[in-house]
Formats: structure tokens, sequence, C-alpha cells
């Protein structure tokens, strides 16, 4: 509906307003907004009352909830008993799934199939970042080697190439984020303009540390986590090849992914976005699973909306 | 949709296996941390549901006992918002059903007192505590599943997260949350 004439929903704007929409369409219903005083003040009105509902909805509660500080001493002696109870289990499934699991990802693939639709990634539209952001995402394109050098676990080819490379992805933990988030001086990160991304990804050794972990800007223009996830897509075919070790796929992604990405695809530039579109909608249909990638703000905590 | 939290995630090495010693392990932290987050909001939630407060404390304690050890037991990290939120919702309404059968009549007391007439005047100037009342009021008028979409949402929640939590599909969430917004825009003659 990129109609000028047709007003939007309730629905569109209130998905617009919460940032729920595919970045594309979002685009273009603030292309619309920036034209419609009728929209514009609908929305305004529907922003509003969120706001309100969600101050309103703490301002009646809050008074009557008890300090924390009680339940807190209370929670941390319990788990100090339960975790002297259980005997913590072994590791294991490294690299498992129960076929429930695999059944429940591969109903999530159409939700990675929209996410790619609406501009290959989960991104959500952020208006008003300011400039200083701006400076500051360029700057982790490649990240800081004495805060992120990599970290790998052992792991041999068969184990690495025993599923297809998306599949061993987790997400990261809300507080490891706020670490790494912490550790690069990164306050106030706008919703969506950065993933905390593995250096070394998991598909090839890569491990869940902080040494391991950056924020990685979505907004680099050139030098981005779509080009960064073609290069991984790329190492983890030629290892399982054969063609390439994997110590030292290890560490040419660690030590420059932008040199390696130069190297592995000889170019110098990244490739068209359609080709890694391409690949990306092939891995969509073999599978579950891109669905890494998800903006900082959803494990914010309760103050990301409204008030 | 269905929930999110359904990828295994690599198992943590750090807290598993490591020798049983005063210090709180990795995964005690973790979750302590979670706690400073959550608590607050997962109160507020479980209090909506009309039990009360020191019974919402209960559940709130028993979530995150329950997420020590989801995560000692290397399940998935996966949307552990949602996965909050979804017990802390499963917890409660059980909660509800044990107080309601015995007689215990549950306490609805988060609403303040009297419940304003939601219908919308715009000409009458309402003081700030009169239109909250009059919000509340609307809310508590909503089906049960509208009621918790909002909630969700004044929390903070993405609707992915919300449609875990409640079971519902994400294009639901959405229609919900509008069809409450209206209601609540109505209410205020706005």
């Amino acid at each position: 509906m990129s109609n000028q004439d047709l007003h939007l929903s309730d629905q569109e704007l209130l998905l617009a307003a919460d940032g729920e929409l595919p970045l594309r369409r979002a685009t273009q219903v603030h292309a619309h907004l920036a034209a419609c005083w009728s929209c514009r003040s609908r929305m305004a009105e529907i922003e509003a009352t969120i706001a309100d509902f969600a101050r309103t909805h703490r301002q009646t509660l809050d008074p009557q909830l008890p300090p924390i500080s009680g339940p807190r001493a209370l929670l941390r002696a319990q788990l100090a008993e339960l975790a002297s109870q259980s005997e913590p289990s072994s590791w294991r499934r490294l690299f498992q799934f129960a076929p429930s699991v695999r059944a429940a990802a591969v109903l999530c693939a159409g939700v990675a199939m929209a996410a790619l639709a609406g501009g290959l990634l989960l991104h959500h539209f952020s208006p008003g970042r300011t400039n200083a952001a701006v400076a500051s995402l360029e700057r982790t394109a490649v990240p800081d080697r004495s805060l992120t050098p990599g970290a790998t676990r052992s792991v041999t080819v068969s184990d690495v190439c025993s599923m297809p490379h998306e599949e061993v992805i987790g997400d990261v933990s809300a507080s490891l984020r706020q670490e790494v988030f912490h550790e690069y001086g990164i306050a106030n990160a706008r919703a969506g303009d950065y993933e905390i991304d593995y250096l070394i990804a998991p598909g090839l050794g890569g491990t869940e540390d902080i040494h391991n972990l950056w924020p990685q800007p979505y907004t680099s223009r050139t030098w981005n986590a779509h080009v960064k996830d073609a290069l991984e897509e790329r190492l983890h075919q030629m290892v399982c090849e054969g063609k390439l070790d994997l110590s030292t796929a290890q560490r040419d992604i660690a030590t420059d992914w932008i040199a390696a990405y130069k190297n592995y695809f000889h170019t110098d530039r990244p490739l068209q976005r359609n080709s890694h579109l391409e690949s990306a909608l092939v891995a969509v249909q073999r599978g579950p699973s891109r669905r890494r990638r998800f903006p900082y703000a959803e494990v914010e905590s309760s103050g990301g909306h409204g008030a | 949709m269905p929930p999110m939290d359904s990828i295994d995630e690599l198992a943590f090495p750090i807290a598993a296996g490591a020798a049983r010693s005063a210090q709180p392990s990795e995964i005690e932290r973790e979750v302590m941390d979670l706690f400073e987050q959550f608590r607050n909001p997962l109160l507020r939630y479980a209090f909506s549901f009309g039990i009360p407060v020191h019974d919402a404390e209960e559940v709130v304690q028993e979530v995150f006992l329950s997420l020590f050890r989801h995560l000692q037991s290397g399940k998935s990290r996966k949307n552990l918002r949602g996965w909050i939120f979804r017990v802390a919702h499963n917890l409660a309404l059980k909660q509800r059903y044990a107080n309601q059968r015995s007689c215990d009549k549950a306490a609805s007391d988060w609403i303040p007192e009297e419940h304003a007439d939601p219908s919308p005047n715009p000409e009458e100037h309402l003081s700030s505590a009169q239109r909250q009342r009059r919000l509340l009021a609307v809310v508590q008028a909503l089906p049960e599943a509208d009621q918790g979409c909002l909630r969700l949402r004044a929390e903070g929640l993405r609707y992915r997260e919300i449609a875990s939590v409640l079971g519902m599909s994400l294009g639901a969430v959405s229609i919900s949350l509008t069809r409450s917004l209206a209601r609540l825009i109505r209410a205020d003659g706005r």
C-alpha cells in the first residue's frame, strides 16, 4: 500500500509504533506518515495511549510491591541450597537435536522466511538515532582484538560438519549481552542497531564466551553482518569439503574477518546482496534456523517501551 | 507461532562439572541477574491475576527456581524473557485457581476501589487519578487474553514473546492489542 491516498489501519500504526513491522514496510509506513497529517495524529494518539497505560499499570501496582531485598535474599539462599543438592549434569548434547525440537524449529522457518522477505534480517526501525551513535557504529565493524580475540572449544571436523552450519547457533544470554555492550562502552544501544555476534561462529567451533562476542552494527553499509554471514557459510562449506583446515578457518576469521572475506571470495568488495539472499533462502528451505539475530531490545529490561 | 525456545544451544561448560564450592556458580549469578531485572515486572504481572501479593511473590520465587533448574540441565536459552513470563503466567493461573478452590475469595485489590464509569465524556476535565481509574476499568472489562497482551506489552515484551507466553499467534497478538487500544482511546475521549 504505497498509495498515499489510502490511510493506514490502526493495526499497522500500532505495529509501526511498536517496531514490529518488517524493515521495508516500516520504511513505507514512515514515508506515509511524513506525508499524511491524519495518520500522523492517529499514530500520536495510539502512542500516547500505550504510554498512558504503561504508566498507569506501573503507578497503580508499584506502591503495592514489597521491597526487593527480602525476596532477593530468599532466592539467593534457595538457589544455594538447590545447587548443593543437585549434582550438575555433565555437559552433553553439544550437537544433538531431539526430534520434537527439530519439528518445532521447522515451524519457525516460516518466521525466518518472513524476516528475510522483510529485508533479510529481523531488523527494527529505529528513528532518531544520534550522530554520535552512528559514529560509534562504524567503529565496531571489526571487533577490538584486545576485547574480542575469539574463543573456541575443541571440536573435530566431523562434529562441525555433522549438521548444517546454522543450526548450532544459540542465542546469547541477556546478561552476557549486557556485559558485551558494557565492555565496548555502548550505553543505551538503540534497538536493532547491533547484534551481539560471534566472532568465530559456533558452526566453526566458536564458543559463547565474552572473548568471542562483539557488538556488530547492523548499519554498516558495506562490511556488515550479512557479509560476515556469507563468509561463515563459505568457510564452513570449505572445511566440510576438506578444502580448508578448521583451525585455519578459525584463525582467519578471528584475525580479520574482512580480509578473510576478500581472500576467500576473491573480491575486494562484498558480493551483491542478492547472491547472499539466495544462499540464505536456500538455507531456509533446507531447514530452520537463521534466527540468531535478534535485536538487543528483545532482552532489554522492562523499560524498553511505553513509559 | 510456536514457542521460540525450541532450539537447543550449546551447553554451558563453565558451570557444569565445576566442583561445588561456597562461591555461587555462573548459573546462580545469571539467575540472580535476571531476578534483579525481572522481579518487579513479573510481580506486577502475577499480581494482576488477582492473587494476593504474597502469593504473587511466591510465584516469582518459583519462576526463578525453575529457571535455575532449566539452565542447569543445559536447556535452551532461546527467548528467556518469554520463557520466564510464560512460567509466571502458568503458575499465577494455578495459584488463582487454588485460591478460588479454597473459597479464599481472590483479592482483586490491585484495582483501586470504585470503578469509574468508562463511558467517554470529553467535556469533563479528568484528574490524572480519575483518568487512571477509567483506564483500568476499561482494561478490567476486556477479555482476559486481551488484558494479558496489554499487560505484557506494558512490561516491554515483544509480540513474539507475548505470543509465546499466551499461546497465541503473532497476528492474534497484534489484533488484540489494536482492539484494546481503540477501546482505551475511546474511553479516554480523545
